[in-house]
């Protein structure tokens, strides 16, 4: 079952993950990329804290918390300022 | 090309009249109304796939169809990350779909002795060309 789309990770992928590094929510996080993605996790997030938390036994919050950095979307830096243009 | 567009609609009512708007995806020029979004024209057309995954190469298409998970991003007129399902087509617009990205640093495709240093390297292996060195640039 894919969890993330946007780095194609699956619940056996995290599964994996945890059982073969014994590590932390926010380890396995970085080690499978599950919701760090294009969509910044917007989409797989709350699927990807749901199997963390059962997988791991973390809850959300813990010391090493699985950092949430919303946008509203993912936009490009000419957005932000400028035209695209090398100034 | 298949023509897989609603015409009658059962709350909307009659849908022909509305304008032709043409466009290309990927050099293939398809004709759409006015008022529908990239996704919703090719999707009249039968045509599903907007992109594949970056590196496996699988294909992504319409998902969440409300802007949310961009997972229908094309690029539209050099622009690239646009969302198909949100954007409106308009006359002679662009669109290309998503491709594999080259993955020079993957060493499930290189044996770590054979690493391409250069960009031109790694160009001239993609091209099978493993005997010489492409000149850098």
């Amino acid at each position: 079952m894919i969890i993330c789309r946007c780095e194609e990770v699956t619940l056996e992928d995290i599964r994996d993950t945890f059982h073969t590094y014994k590590c932390s929510a926010r380890e396995v996080k970085l080690r499978t990329r599950a919701g760090m993605g294009y969509c910044g996790g917007r989409t797989c997030r709350p699927a990807v804290d749901a199997v963390l938390e059962e997988v791991t036994g973390e809850k959300p919050g813990d010391d090493l918390p699985l950092k949430v950095q919303p946008p509203v979307r993912p936009v490009s830096l000419s957005v932000l300022g400028g035209d695209g243009d090398h100034a | 090309m298949r023509n897989r567009r609603i015409e009658e609609h059962p709350v909307l009512g009659s849908l022909r009249n509305r304008k032709a708007v043409s466009f290309t995806f990927d050099g293939k020029t398809c004709e759409g109304r006015e008022g529908d979004t990239i996704a919703s024209a090719l999707l009249a057309h039968g045509i599903r796939q907007l992109r594949v995954h970056e590196e496996s190469g699988r294909p992504r298409g319409i998902y969440c169809n409300i802007g949310h998970c961009f997972e229908c991003r094309v690029t539209v007129d050099g622009k690239a990350g646009v969302r198909a399902c949100m954007t409106e087509i308009r006359e002679g617009m662009a669109v290309e779909s998503g491709k594999v990205l080259p993955s020079p640093l993957n060493s499930s495709v290189f044996e770590a002795d054979e690493m391409p240093r250069t960009y031109a390297e790694f160009a001239g292996k993609q091209k099978g060309d493993n005997k010489k060195e492409a000149p850098d640039a």
